[in-house]
């Protein structure tokens, strides 16, 4: 009896202590951690739309927009976070588009866990700046294994088809879920 | 009551003789997941010394206070304590490691690494020589992660830390940066050290038995 | 003290201990080794017809790189070297006929020593290897050069309409069915040695005739790929390839004469070569189909060459009067 009053005793003032340690550390680093994570989006919203100076976050259905305004603060266009499945695991992208969600400003992922050498080419600059000024009209299309013709058509990278393709279907699956909210006057 | 070691000994120990990672094989998950470059291998390591060496000294500190029937989860709340706090500052200072790092840092908690000195060594020792086990151990196993980083980051990608150091006509080998070559390169790692020691250990046996002959030839020789 | 000296004595072994293979046999393991390199000349032949006479460089590379290792390590372990019994040139051989045409010389090089050193040396040497060493080189290449392990070259007689791609992979990914007889000739993009059906049959056969080969495992893997093809075809014809695709296209029939029938890693009772080659197909089948990747060949037989010492053990004759 002595003993397991004793145990409880020991345990509890362990997790006491732990939780008020814890407490202490986690108020100290969670501004630092919040400011990280807002850095990191901001980054990742300007780094798709050059020009933008300020923006403002639009919580939608299908996920967060953030609508950029250049310095007069006139509307240039949407930077959108979107994700999709990709060869192994989650793809996520920043998308930029203009205010028609016709033409695509230019892209950055966010996260990927692509097979590294392979899948994991589609962070290089060279497959994403295919996506600058890109036409997204009606849809972004991919080609292999031939330099691209149509305005809307990127070429996909060689032994990492999937992976393009999915990078592809994910900004068309979006800009159609944005688009059927820009028409209900949402954006 | 056995021979006390020396403090030098207590540290030196986990370096090799005790290698959490080659003589242990302790903390195995870590150690292939994520040792695609250096500077991941050491942020790994420097993160588990870090939890050892505080959560070693603690243990050994209240050891006596502790009924015996509740010391794991009382081990348990105590790293997890120490895992919460270096994952929270590292998010916070160091957030690309963080990131780069992934689950791996949360995941110390079950390393068995430090489950298996605060058992093993702290449950039974005074705080200045849990400290220096833990000092020793976080050592060996940032020295074996090093390696093991730098052989994969260097085969994978052609540099070590970031430096390149193989020329550009080196075709890198992506299965180095893959869980296949974590595999390869422990396996190749841990089959070179058991040499070493099979060969240090048959040239001690070796000289045993050179030296049990010599006293025998020479006490015959008196005998005689 | 005295016991240090029996420990020293008692570790000069008393039994000899080999392991397999210890098939009675007309041959030698020497004779055996050079007469399958014999039997792949057809298939080097029609390598050089479809691919040019460069793949007998890459393949002379993958066989010196092959023999080099196995002397090195062979020095290194103090062990006799054997590098003329023809196996660890099988090894570089075989490797050099299952990676695409001009291949990187340097890549082929470092795959065929890591398929010495690590697929059968490290292992205890010939007879002693669990994987196959040739499947194991080119795994570790297709894992460490992913990108050039899947470009192809047209064959030298292409038609317009024939892509660079394997047929495998036109069917994976555009969903086109190579026709048959370019697949039997081997007017077809592949790796090296494993385009041209008939070539690779005209060496099996000749395996089978002066039984080196036991003709059962090919056999067992024909049989059992047609059959699982042939369920898929008629469930929807237009979803999945005709059975005589699958038996003619990628690497299967190479795999299947060559690669599976190897004496150390398949099994060594009959009822245990019908279930290999049984399983080997339904993993392949099931890859091509499902899988990511277009072909299946190397990692069924890899897998399945794990499972040999199981199918030994349950497949093991009882001896009469042994309880149950």
């Amino acid at each position: 009896m002595n003993n397991s009053i004793k145990m409880i005793i020991v345990l509890t003032s362990i997790a006491l202590v732990s939780g008020v340690v814890l407490s202490g550390v986690s108020n100290w680093a969670a501004p630092h951690i919040e400011s990280n994570r807002i850095a990191e989006t901001e980054a990742a919203i300007y780094l798709v739309h050059n020009n933008a100076r300020s923006y403002k976050k639009i919580e939608t259905e299908f996920g967060k927009v953030y609508k950029v305004y250049d310095e007069e603060g006139i509307p240039i266009g949407y930077s959108i976070v979107s994700e999709g499945n990709g060869f192994q695991g989650k793809i996520r992208l920043m998308i930029g588009v203009d205010t028609a969600l016709t033409k695509i400003t230019a892209i950055e992922i966010l996260e990927q866990v692509e097979t590294p050498g392979l899948g994991s080419r589609i962070t290089e600059d060279e497959f994403k700046n295919q996506f600058r000024n890109l036409s997204a009209q009606p849809s972004v299309n991919w080609v292999k294994g031939k330099t691209p013709e149509k305005p809307n058509e990127i070429e996909a990278i060689t032994g990492a088809t999937i992976s393009s393709k999915s990078v592809c279907a994910i900004i068309n699956d979006v800009l159609q879920k944005a688009r059927i909210e820009k028409q209900s006057n949402k954006l | 009551m056995k021979k006390q070691i020396s403090y030098w000994k207590e540290f030196s120990k986990g370096l090799w003789e005790i290698n959490p990672t080659f003589k242990q094989v302790l903390g195995m998950c870590p150690t292939l997941a994520v040792t695609v470059s250096a500077i991941n291998g050491v942020a790994m390591a420097l993160a588990t010394t870090f939890v050892l060496i505080f959560s070693s000294m603690l243990i050994s500190t209240i050891r006596k206070l502790v009924p015996s029937q509740v010391r794991i989860a009382a081990y348990i709340v105590i790293i997890a304590t120490f895992v919460t706090i270096a994952d929270f500052v590292m998010k916070a200072k160091f957030p690309e490691l963080s990131k780069a790092l992934g689950p791996f840092v949360p995941l110390i908690v079950v390393n068995c690494v430090i489950l298996g000195r605060a058992e093993a060594f702290a449950s039974k020792n005074n705080p200045l020589r849990s400290l220096l086990d833990a000092l020793g151990n976080g050592t060996g196993f940032l020295i074996a992660l090093t390696l093991m980083g730098s052989i994969r980051e260097l085969l994978g990608n052609r540099t070590i830390f970031g430096y390149q150091l193989l020329p550009e006509s080196f075709q890198p080998l992506l299965i180095m940066i893959l869980p296949a070559g974590a595999f390869i390169t422990l396996g190749l790692m841990m089959g070179l050290a058991n040499i070493y020691m099979n060969k240090k250990k048959k040239s001690e046996i070796d000289s045993v038995i050179s030296k049990y002959k010599e006293s025998k030839a020479t006490f015959e020789e008196s005998k005689a | 003290m005295s016991n240090l000296e029996n420990q020293s004595v008692n570790l000069i072994p008393k039994l000899e201990l080999s392991s397999s293979p210890h098939i009675h046999s007309r041959y030698t393991t020497q004779q055996v080794m050079w007469l399958v390199n014999l039997s792949l000349v057809p298939v080097i032949i029609s390598a050089v017809i479809f691919f040019g006479l460069y793949q007998l460089i890459v393949i002379g590379v993958s066989c010196a790189s092959a023999i080099i290792s196995e002397a090195i390590v062979k020095k290194i372990r103090g062990a006799e070297i054997t590098i003329y019994d023809g196996s660890a040139f099988l090894t570089g051989l075989l490797l050099g006929l299952i990676i695409p045409p001009n291949f990187s010389l340097t890549a082929t090089a470092i795959g065929s020593a890591f398929a010495i050193i690590i697929g059968k040396e490290l292992f205890g040497g010939l007879g002693y290897n669990i994987f196959n060493p040739a499947l194991i080189g080119r795994a570790f290449l297709q894992a460490a050069y992913p990108v050039a392990m899947t470009t192809w070259s047209k064959p030298n007689f292409a038609v317009d309409t024939v892509t660079s791609a394997t047929p495998l992979a036109a069917f994976k990914f555009d969903k086109i069915v190579t026709e048959i007889k370019p697949l039997i000739i081997g007017n077809v993009g592949g790796s090296i040695g494993e385009t041209s059906a008939l070539a690779i049959i005209i060496g099996g056969i000749f395996l089978i005739g002066i039984k080196i080969v036991n003709w059962r495992i090919p056999l067992s893997m024909i049989l059992s790929l047609l059959f699982f093809s042939s369920i898929f075809w008629f469930i929807d014809p237009l979803k999945y390839p005709n059975p005589l695709f699958h038996l003619f296209s990628g690497g299967f029939l190479l795999g299947a004469f060559f690669m599976a029938t190897d004496w150390v890693t398949s099994p060594y009772t009959s009822t245990g070569m019908w279930i290999y080659g049984l399983l080997i197909s339904l993993i392949i089948v099931v890859i091509r189909l499902f899988g990511g990747l277009p072909e299946g060949v190397m990692y069924s037989i890899l897998i399945m060459n794990a499972f040999v010492p199981l199918i030994n053990k349950f497949t093991h004759p009882k001896i009469f009067g042994e309880g149950k």
